[in-house]
Protein backbone atom coordinates (compact mmCIF):
# COMPACT_ATOMS: atom_id res chain seq x y z
CA UNK A 1 0.00 0.00 0.00
CA UNK A 2 2.97 2.29 0.38
CA UNK A 3 4.47 4.61 -2.13
CA UNK A 4 1.40 5.30 -4.17
CA UNK A 5 1.81 8.62 -5.87
CA UNK A 6 -1.52 10.31 -6.07
CA UNK A 7 -2.41 11.51 -9.52
CA UNK A 8 -0.27 11.53 -12.60
CA UNK A 9 1.37 14.88 -12.09
CA UNK A 10 4.96 15.24 -13.24
CA UNK A 11 6.51 18.32 -11.62
CA UNK A 12 8.13 20.80 -13.93
CA UNK A 13 8.40 24.44 -14.79
CA UNK A 14 7.52 24.49 -18.47
CA UNK A 15 5.27 27.02 -20.13
CA UNK A 16 2.42 24.50 -19.92
CA UNK A 17 3.09 23.78 -16.24
CA UNK A 18 3.00 27.49 -15.51
CA UNK A 19 -0.36 28.11 -17.15
CA UNK A 20 -3.23 28.98 -14.86
CA UNK A 21 -5.21 25.81 -14.01
CA UNK A 22 -8.40 27.54 -15.13
CA UNK A 23 -6.87 28.16 -18.53
CA UNK A 24 -5.86 24.53 -18.82
CA UNK A 25 -9.24 23.17 -17.72
CA UNK A 26 -11.15 25.44 -20.09
CA UNK A 27 -8.84 24.70 -23.01
CA UNK A 28 -8.99 20.96 -22.37
CA UNK A 29 -12.76 21.10 -22.38
CA UNK A 30 -12.81 23.17 -25.57
CA UNK A 31 -10.34 20.74 -27.13
CA UNK A 32 -12.57 17.77 -26.31
CA UNK A 33 -15.61 19.38 -27.85
CA UNK A 34 -13.70 20.55 -30.93
CA UNK A 35 -12.57 16.98 -31.59
CA UNK A 36 -16.21 16.08 -32.06
CA UNK A 37 -16.73 18.91 -34.53
CA UNK A 38 -14.21 17.43 -36.95
CA UNK A 39 -15.77 15.15 -39.53
CA UNK A 40 -12.93 14.08 -41.81
CA UNK A 41 -9.25 13.29 -41.63
CA UNK A 42 -7.99 16.63 -42.91
CA UNK A 43 -9.57 18.31 -39.90
CA UNK A 44 -7.27 16.35 -37.58
CA UNK A 45 -4.32 18.42 -38.80
CA UNK A 46 -5.24 21.12 -36.27
CA UNK A 47 -5.62 19.11 -33.05
CA UNK A 48 -2.58 17.02 -33.95
CA UNK A 49 -0.47 20.14 -34.42
CA UNK A 50 -1.93 21.59 -31.22
CA UNK A 51 -1.09 18.50 -29.19
CA UNK A 52 2.41 18.21 -30.62
CA UNK A 53 3.12 21.86 -29.86
CA UNK A 54 1.73 21.55 -26.32
CA UNK A 55 3.71 18.36 -25.68
CA UNK A 56 6.96 19.90 -26.85
CA UNK A 57 6.32 22.97 -24.71
CA UNK A 58 5.46 20.87 -21.67
CA UNK A 59 8.76 18.98 -21.85
CA UNK A 60 7.01 15.75 -20.89
CA UNK A 61 8.40 12.70 -22.61
CA UNK A 62 6.21 10.81 -25.05
CA UNK A 63 6.68 7.75 -22.86
CA UNK A 64 4.39 9.15 -20.17
CA UNK A 65 1.69 10.01 -22.65
CA UNK A 66 1.81 6.56 -24.22
CA UNK A 67 1.58 5.11 -20.73
CA UNK A 68 -1.66 7.04 -20.29
CA UNK A 69 -3.07 5.21 -23.31
CA UNK A 70 -2.39 1.78 -21.91
CA UNK A 71 -5.42 1.42 -19.59
CA UNK A 72 -7.63 2.50 -22.47
CA UNK A 73 -6.14 0.10 -24.98
CA UNK A 74 -9.11 -2.25 -24.75
CA UNK A 75 -11.64 0.43 -25.56
CA UNK A 76 -9.48 1.74 -28.41
CA UNK A 77 -9.12 -1.73 -29.92
CA UNK A 78 -12.80 -2.51 -29.42
CA UNK A 79 -13.82 0.70 -31.14
CA UNK A 80 -11.56 -0.14 -34.06
CA UNK A 81 -12.70 -3.74 -34.40
CA UNK A 82 -16.41 -2.95 -34.10
CA UNK A 83 -16.18 -0.32 -36.78
CA UNK A 84 -13.94 -2.47 -38.95
CA UNK A 85 -16.29 -5.43 -39.11
CA UNK A 86 -19.76 -4.03 -38.61
CA UNK A 87 -19.86 -1.28 -41.19
CA UNK A 88 -21.24 -2.40 -44.53
CA UNK A 89 -19.68 -1.27 -47.76
CA UNK A 90 -17.05 -2.22 -50.31
CA UNK A 91 -15.39 -5.42 -49.12
CA UNK A 92 -11.60 -5.45 -48.99
CA UNK A 93 -10.97 -8.71 -47.22
CA UNK A 94 -13.01 -11.58 -45.86
CA UNK A 95 -12.31 -13.77 -42.83
CA UNK A 96 -14.98 -16.44 -42.65
CA UNK A 97 -18.31 -14.77 -42.00
CA UNK A 98 -16.68 -11.43 -41.21
CA UNK A 99 -15.73 -8.94 -43.82
CA UNK A 100 -13.56 -5.87 -43.63
CA UNK A 101 -14.89 -3.04 -45.68
CA UNK A 102 -13.25 0.08 -46.97
CA UNK A 103 -15.79 2.19 -45.10
CA UNK A 104 -15.20 0.21 -41.92
CA UNK A 105 -11.46 0.72 -42.12
CA UNK A 106 -11.95 4.42 -42.72
CA UNK A 107 -14.47 4.87 -39.91
CA UNK A 108 -12.47 2.71 -37.48
CA UNK A 109 -9.27 4.63 -38.03
CA UNK A 110 -11.14 7.91 -37.77
CA UNK A 111 -12.71 6.98 -34.42
CA UNK A 112 -9.48 5.59 -33.00
CA UNK A 113 -7.59 8.73 -33.93
CA UNK A 114 -10.23 10.81 -32.17
CA UNK A 115 -10.06 8.68 -29.04
CA UNK A 116 -6.26 8.78 -28.95
CA UNK A 117 -6.23 12.56 -29.36
CA UNK A 118 -8.86 12.89 -26.64
CA UNK A 119 -6.90 10.77 -24.21
CA UNK A 120 -3.54 12.37 -24.94
CA UNK A 121 -5.06 15.85 -24.77
CA UNK A 122 -6.71 15.28 -21.41
CA UNK A 123 -3.73 13.47 -19.94
CA UNK A 124 -1.60 16.48 -20.82
CA UNK A 125 -3.75 18.38 -18.33
CA UNK A 126 -3.25 15.94 -15.46
CA UNK A 127 0.42 15.43 -16.28
CA UNK A 128 1.21 19.11 -16.00
CA UNK A 129 -1.15 20.16 -13.19
CA UNK A 130 -1.07 18.83 -9.65
CA UNK A 131 -4.36 17.60 -8.15
CA UNK A 132 -4.38 20.44 -5.64
CA UNK A 133 -3.90 23.07 -8.33
CA UNK A 134 -6.65 21.47 -10.37
CA UNK A 135 -8.92 21.65 -7.33
CA UNK A 136 -8.16 25.36 -6.98
CA UNK A 137 -8.98 25.79 -10.64
CA UNK A 138 -12.27 23.92 -10.28
CA UNK A 139 -13.24 26.05 -7.29
CA UNK A 140 -12.48 29.25 -9.14
CA UNK A 141 -14.39 28.14 -12.24
CA UNK A 142 -17.42 27.08 -10.17
CA UNK A 143 -17.45 30.30 -8.15
CA UNK A 144 -19.80 32.20 -10.51
CA UNK A 145 -22.34 29.40 -10.03
CA UNK A 146 -22.40 29.81 -6.26
CA UNK A 147 -25.04 32.50 -6.85
CA UNK A 148 -27.41 29.80 -8.05
CA UNK A 149 -26.60 27.57 -5.12
CA UNK A 150 -23.55 25.58 -6.21
CA UNK A 151 -21.46 25.25 -3.05
CA UNK A 152 -18.17 25.80 -4.89
CA UNK A 153 -16.10 26.55 -1.82
CA UNK A 154 -17.38 23.61 0.23
CA UNK A 155 -16.78 21.28 -2.70
CA UNK A 156 -13.21 22.43 -3.16
CA UNK A 157 -12.57 22.48 0.58
CA UNK A 158 -13.61 18.84 0.84
CA UNK A 159 -11.39 17.89 -2.09
CA UNK A 160 -8.45 19.81 -0.66
CA UNK A 161 -8.75 18.30 2.81
CA UNK A 162 -9.23 14.85 1.29
CA UNK A 163 -6.10 15.25 -0.81
CA UNK A 164 -4.16 16.45 2.20
CA UNK A 165 -5.29 13.52 4.32
CA UNK A 166 -4.96 10.66 1.86
CA UNK A 167 -1.27 10.11 2.74
CA UNK A 168 -1.98 10.61 6.46
CA UNK A 169 -4.79 8.09 6.48
CA UNK A 170 -2.72 5.64 4.47
CA UNK A 171 -0.02 5.86 7.08
CA UNK A 172 -2.64 5.38 9.73
CA UNK A 173 -3.98 2.29 7.93
CA UNK A 174 -0.48 0.94 7.96
CA UNK A 175 -0.13 1.56 11.67
CA UNK A 176 -3.46 -0.10 12.43
CA UNK A 177 -2.45 -3.09 10.31
CA UNK A 178 0.78 -3.46 12.23
CA UNK A 179 -1.01 -3.07 15.55
CA UNK A 180 -3.49 -5.79 14.60
CA UNK A 181 -0.69 -8.02 13.34
CA UNK A 182 1.04 -7.61 16.70
CA UNK A 183 -2.17 -8.94 18.21
CA UNK A 184 -2.00 -11.94 15.94
CA UNK A 185 -4.14 -10.81 13.02
CA UNK A 186 -3.47 -12.58 9.75
CA UNK A 187 -4.16 -10.64 6.55
CA UNK A 188 -2.45 -12.72 3.94
CA UNK A 189 -3.80 -16.25 4.14
CA UNK A 190 -7.12 -18.00 3.76
CA UNK A 191 -9.80 -17.83 1.10
CA UNK A 192 -11.40 -14.66 -0.21
CA UNK A 193 -14.13 -14.54 2.46
CA UNK A 194 -11.61 -14.98 5.23
CA UNK A 195 -9.45 -12.24 3.81
CA UNK A 196 -12.38 -9.88 3.40
CA UNK A 197 -13.28 -10.50 7.03
CA UNK A 198 -9.73 -9.78 8.10
CA UNK A 199 -10.09 -6.25 6.70
CA UNK A 200 -12.82 -5.40 9.21
CA UNK A 201 -10.44 -4.85 12.18
CA UNK A 202 -8.56 -2.36 10.02
CA UNK A 203 -11.50 -0.42 8.66
CA UNK A 204 -13.42 0.07 11.88
CA UNK A 205 -10.58 1.83 13.75
CA UNK A 206 -9.83 3.80 10.59
CA UNK A 207 -13.37 5.15 10.44
CA UNK A 208 -13.51 5.89 14.14
CA UNK A 209 -10.25 7.80 14.00
CA UNK A 210 -11.50 9.69 10.94
CA UNK A 211 -14.64 10.79 12.82
CA UNK A 212 -12.56 11.92 15.75
CA UNK A 213 -10.08 13.68 13.52
CA UNK A 214 -12.95 15.54 11.84
CA UNK A 215 -13.99 16.98 15.20
CA UNK A 216 -10.45 17.95 16.10
CA UNK A 217 -9.78 19.52 12.75
CA UNK A 218 -13.04 21.46 12.93
CA UNK A 219 -11.98 22.84 16.29
CA UNK A 220 -8.53 23.73 15.00
CA UNK A 221 -9.96 25.50 11.98
CA UNK A 222 -12.51 27.33 14.04
CA UNK A 223 -9.85 28.55 16.47
CA UNK A 224 -8.05 29.97 13.46
CA UNK A 225 -11.21 31.82 12.52
CA UNK A 226 -12.22 29.75 9.52
CA UNK A 227 -15.67 30.93 8.56
CA UNK A 228 -16.40 29.36 5.21
CA UNK A 229 -15.57 30.65 1.77
CA UNK A 230 -16.90 34.15 2.00
CA UNK A 231 -14.25 36.88 1.98
CA UNK A 232 -11.56 34.29 2.37
CA UNK A 233 -8.21 35.34 0.95
CA UNK A 234 -5.53 33.09 -0.48
CA UNK A 235 -1.81 32.91 -0.07
CA UNK A 236 -1.31 31.86 -3.67
CA UNK A 237 -3.76 33.72 -5.80
CA UNK A 238 -4.49 32.37 -9.23
CA UNK A 239 -3.25 34.86 -11.76
CA UNK A 240 -3.53 34.83 -15.52
CA UNK A 241 -0.53 36.09 -17.46
CA UNK A 242 0.33 36.76 -21.08
CA UNK A 243 1.14 33.06 -21.39
CA UNK A 244 -2.49 32.26 -20.68
CA UNK A 245 -3.54 34.79 -23.27
CA UNK A 246 -1.22 33.12 -25.79
CA UNK A 247 -2.73 29.74 -24.91
CA UNK A 248 -6.25 31.07 -25.48
CA UNK A 249 -5.21 32.57 -28.82
CA UNK A 250 -3.72 29.23 -29.87
CA UNK A 251 -6.98 27.54 -28.88
CA UNK A 252 -8.88 30.14 -30.90
CA UNK A 253 -6.81 29.21 -33.95
CA UNK A 254 -7.50 25.53 -33.26
CA UNK A 255 -11.23 26.22 -32.99
CA UNK A 256 -11.24 28.23 -36.22
CA UNK A 257 -9.38 25.44 -37.98
CA UNK A 258 -11.69 22.70 -36.74
CA UNK A 259 -14.83 24.67 -37.60
CA UNK A 260 -13.47 25.60 -41.03
CA UNK A 261 -12.61 21.97 -41.76
CA UNK A 262 -16.18 21.00 -41.05
CA UNK A 263 -18.19 23.77 -42.56
CA UNK A 264 -16.03 25.32 -45.29
CA UNK A 265 -14.08 22.51 -46.93
CA UNK B 1 -19.63 28.64 9.56
CA UNK B 2 -21.19 26.80 12.44
CA UNK B 3 -19.02 24.30 14.25
CA UNK B 4 -21.33 21.40 13.60
CA UNK B 5 -21.53 22.18 9.90
CA UNK B 6 -17.78 22.53 9.69
CA UNK B 7 -17.20 19.26 11.45
CA UNK B 8 -19.67 17.56 9.07
CA UNK B 9 -17.85 19.07 6.09
CA UNK B 10 -14.51 17.77 7.32
CA UNK B 11 -16.00 14.39 8.10
CA UNK B 12 -17.08 14.31 4.45
CA UNK B 13 -13.56 15.20 3.36
CA UNK B 14 -12.06 12.40 5.42
CA UNK B 15 -14.66 9.93 4.13
CA UNK B 16 -13.63 10.96 0.61
CA UNK B 17 -10.01 10.35 1.56
CA UNK B 18 -10.82 6.85 2.85
CA UNK B 19 -12.94 6.16 -0.24
CA UNK B 20 -10.04 7.20 -2.44
CA UNK B 21 -7.64 4.95 -0.56
CA UNK B 22 -10.09 2.03 -0.86
CA UNK B 23 -10.49 2.75 -4.56
CA UNK B 24 -6.78 2.04 -5.04
CA UNK B 25 -7.34 -1.54 -3.91
CA UNK B 26 -8.83 -3.32 -6.89
CA UNK B 27 -9.42 -7.06 -6.71
CA UNK B 28 -10.92 -6.82 -10.19
CA UNK B 29 -10.34 -4.18 -12.86
CA UNK B 30 -12.89 -4.06 -15.67
CA UNK B 31 -11.52 -3.18 -19.09
CA UNK B 32 -13.07 0.28 -19.50
CA UNK B 33 -12.21 1.91 -16.23
CA UNK B 34 -14.81 0.37 -13.97
CA UNK B 35 -13.54 -1.83 -11.20
CA UNK B 36 -14.56 -3.82 -8.20
CA UNK B 37 -12.87 -2.22 -5.22
CA UNK B 38 -12.70 -2.98 -1.56
CA UNK B 39 -16.03 -1.26 -0.96
CA UNK B 40 -14.79 2.17 -1.95
CA UNK B 41 -18.35 3.50 -2.00
CA UNK B 42 -19.00 2.57 1.61
CA UNK B 43 -17.58 5.80 3.13
CA UNK B 44 -19.75 7.97 0.89
CA UNK B 45 -22.86 5.83 1.48
CA UNK B 46 -22.22 5.89 5.19
CA UNK B 47 -21.70 9.64 5.20
CA UNK B 48 -24.97 10.18 3.30
CA UNK B 49 -26.89 7.99 5.70
CA UNK B 50 -25.40 9.82 8.66
CA UNK B 51 -25.90 13.32 7.36
CA UNK B 52 -28.71 13.18 4.85
CA UNK B 53 -28.96 13.16 1.08
CA UNK B 54 -28.05 16.81 0.41
CA UNK B 55 -24.71 16.59 2.19
CA UNK B 56 -24.20 13.11 0.81
CA UNK B 57 -24.64 14.32 -2.76
CA UNK B 58 -22.18 17.15 -2.16
CA UNK B 59 -19.59 14.72 -0.80
CA UNK B 60 -20.28 12.35 -3.67
CA UNK B 61 -19.72 15.10 -6.23
CA UNK B 62 -16.48 16.09 -4.48
CA UNK B 63 -15.38 12.44 -4.48
CA UNK B 64 -16.23 12.12 -8.17
CA UNK B 65 -14.29 15.26 -9.04
CA UNK B 66 -11.35 13.99 -7.01
CA UNK B 67 -11.41 10.70 -8.90
CA UNK B 68 -11.44 12.73 -12.09
CA UNK B 69 -8.45 14.76 -10.95
CA UNK B 70 -6.49 11.74 -9.74
CA UNK B 71 -7.31 8.98 -12.18
CA UNK B 72 -9.14 10.37 -15.16
CA UNK B 73 -10.65 8.08 -17.73
CA UNK B 74 -11.89 10.41 -20.39
CA UNK B 75 -13.31 9.29 -23.71
CA UNK B 76 -16.12 11.75 -24.38
CA UNK B 77 -17.05 15.27 -23.16
CA UNK B 78 -20.47 14.23 -21.86
CA UNK B 79 -19.08 11.02 -20.40
CA UNK B 80 -16.80 13.07 -18.12
CA UNK B 81 -19.77 14.67 -16.38
CA UNK B 82 -21.85 11.50 -16.22
CA UNK B 83 -19.08 9.18 -15.05
CA UNK B 84 -17.58 11.42 -12.41
CA UNK B 85 -19.45 14.17 -10.57
CA UNK B 86 -22.93 12.91 -11.43
CA UNK B 87 -22.39 9.18 -10.93
CA UNK B 88 -20.73 9.59 -7.56
CA UNK B 89 -23.06 12.43 -6.57
CA UNK B 90 -26.04 10.12 -7.01
CA UNK B 91 -24.55 7.83 -4.36
CA UNK B 92 -25.74 10.50 -1.95
CA UNK B 93 -29.33 9.45 -2.64
CA UNK B 94 -28.73 6.73 -0.09
CA UNK B 95 -29.25 9.45 2.52
CA UNK B 96 -32.94 9.63 1.67
CA UNK B 97 -33.74 6.43 3.50
CA UNK B 98 -32.48 7.11 6.97
CA UNK B 99 -31.59 3.87 8.69
CA UNK B 100 -33.18 1.65 6.07
CA UNK B 101 -29.79 0.61 4.82
CA UNK B 102 -30.75 -1.98 2.24
CA UNK B 103 -32.94 0.57 0.47
CA UNK B 104 -30.36 3.33 0.92
CA UNK B 105 -27.36 1.43 -0.36
CA UNK B 106 -29.31 -0.09 -3.24
CA UNK B 107 -30.78 3.20 -4.41
CA UNK B 108 -27.45 5.01 -4.09
CA UNK B 109 -25.62 2.44 -6.16
CA UNK B 110 -28.52 2.20 -8.58
CA UNK B 111 -28.16 5.95 -9.11
CA UNK B 112 -24.50 5.51 -9.87
CA UNK B 113 -25.31 2.62 -12.20
CA UNK B 114 -27.84 4.68 -14.16
CA UNK B 115 -25.34 7.47 -14.66
CA UNK B 116 -22.62 5.10 -15.90
CA UNK B 117 -25.20 3.28 -18.01
CA UNK B 118 -26.26 6.49 -19.74
CA UNK B 119 -22.64 7.45 -20.24
CA UNK B 120 -21.92 4.08 -21.84
CA UNK B 121 -24.87 4.48 -24.18
CA UNK B 122 -23.73 7.94 -25.22
CA UNK B 123 -20.18 6.77 -25.77
CA UNK B 124 -21.18 3.83 -27.93
CA UNK B 125 -23.72 5.88 -29.86
CA UNK B 126 -20.92 8.20 -30.95
CA UNK B 127 -18.19 5.60 -31.46
CA UNK B 128 -19.70 2.32 -32.51
CA UNK B 129 -21.48 1.59 -35.76
CA UNK B 130 -25.26 1.56 -35.96
CA UNK B 131 -27.26 -1.51 -35.17
CA UNK B 132 -25.45 -2.58 -32.04
CA UNK B 133 -27.44 -3.40 -28.98
CA UNK B 134 -25.95 -0.51 -27.06
CA UNK B 135 -28.40 -0.59 -24.17
CA UNK B 136 -27.67 -4.19 -23.40
CA UNK B 137 -23.89 -3.86 -23.57
CA UNK B 138 -23.78 -0.79 -21.39
CA UNK B 139 -26.03 -2.37 -18.78
CA UNK B 140 -24.08 -5.62 -18.81
CA UNK B 141 -20.71 -3.92 -18.63
CA UNK B 142 -21.57 -1.53 -15.83
CA UNK B 143 -23.50 -4.18 -13.98
CA UNK B 144 -20.51 -6.51 -14.13
CA UNK B 145 -18.54 -4.48 -11.62
CA UNK B 146 -21.30 -2.58 -9.80
CA UNK B 147 -23.23 -5.70 -8.82
CA UNK B 148 -20.31 -7.18 -6.84
CA UNK B 149 -19.70 -3.71 -5.41
CA UNK B 150 -23.34 -3.57 -4.34
CA UNK B 151 -23.03 -6.88 -2.52
CA UNK B 152 -19.78 -5.81 -0.83
CA UNK B 153 -21.25 -2.45 0.18
CA UNK B 154 -24.46 -3.99 1.53
CA UNK B 155 -22.58 -6.51 3.62
CA UNK B 156 -20.12 -3.90 4.87
CA UNK B 157 -22.75 -1.33 5.80
CA UNK B 158 -25.10 -3.84 7.36
CA UNK B 159 -22.65 -5.93 9.36
CA UNK B 160 -19.69 -3.66 9.98
CA UNK B 161 -20.70 -0.03 9.92
CA UNK B 162 -24.32 -0.10 11.00
CA UNK B 163 -23.53 1.45 14.37
CA UNK B 164 -21.99 4.50 12.73
CA UNK B 165 -25.25 5.44 11.08
CA UNK B 166 -26.84 6.19 14.42
CA UNK B 167 -25.09 9.50 14.65
CA UNK B 168 -23.39 10.55 17.88
CA UNK B 169 -23.18 7.03 19.12
CA UNK B 170 -19.75 6.83 17.57
CA UNK B 171 -18.59 9.58 19.89
CA UNK B 172 -18.60 7.02 22.66
CA UNK B 173 -16.10 5.03 20.66
CA UNK B 174 -13.75 7.88 20.29
CA UNK B 175 -11.98 7.80 23.59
Amino acid sequence: MREITIGQYIPGNSAIHRLDPRTKILITFAFMILLFVIDDFTGYVFPVAFIIAASILSGISVRYMVRGLRPLLVIILLTFILNLFLIKGRVIYEIGPLSITYEGLYQGTFMVLRLVLLIVGTSLLTLTTSPITLTDGIESLLKPFSKIGVPAHELAMMMTIALRFIPTLMEETDKIMKAQMARGADFSSGNIIKRAKSVVPILVPLFISAFRRADELAMAMESRCYRGGENRTRMKKLQMTWEDLAAFIATGVLAAGCLASRFLW
Amino acid sequence: MERKALSTLIEGALMIAIATILSFIKPYQAPFGGSVTLGSMVPILLYSMRNGAAKGILAGVAYGLLQLVIEPYIVHPVQVILDYPLAFGLLGLSGLFGKRIVAGVTVGILGRFLSHFLSGVIFFESNAPEGMNVLFYSAAYNGSYLLPELVISLLAVRFVFYRFICRDRDRSFSN
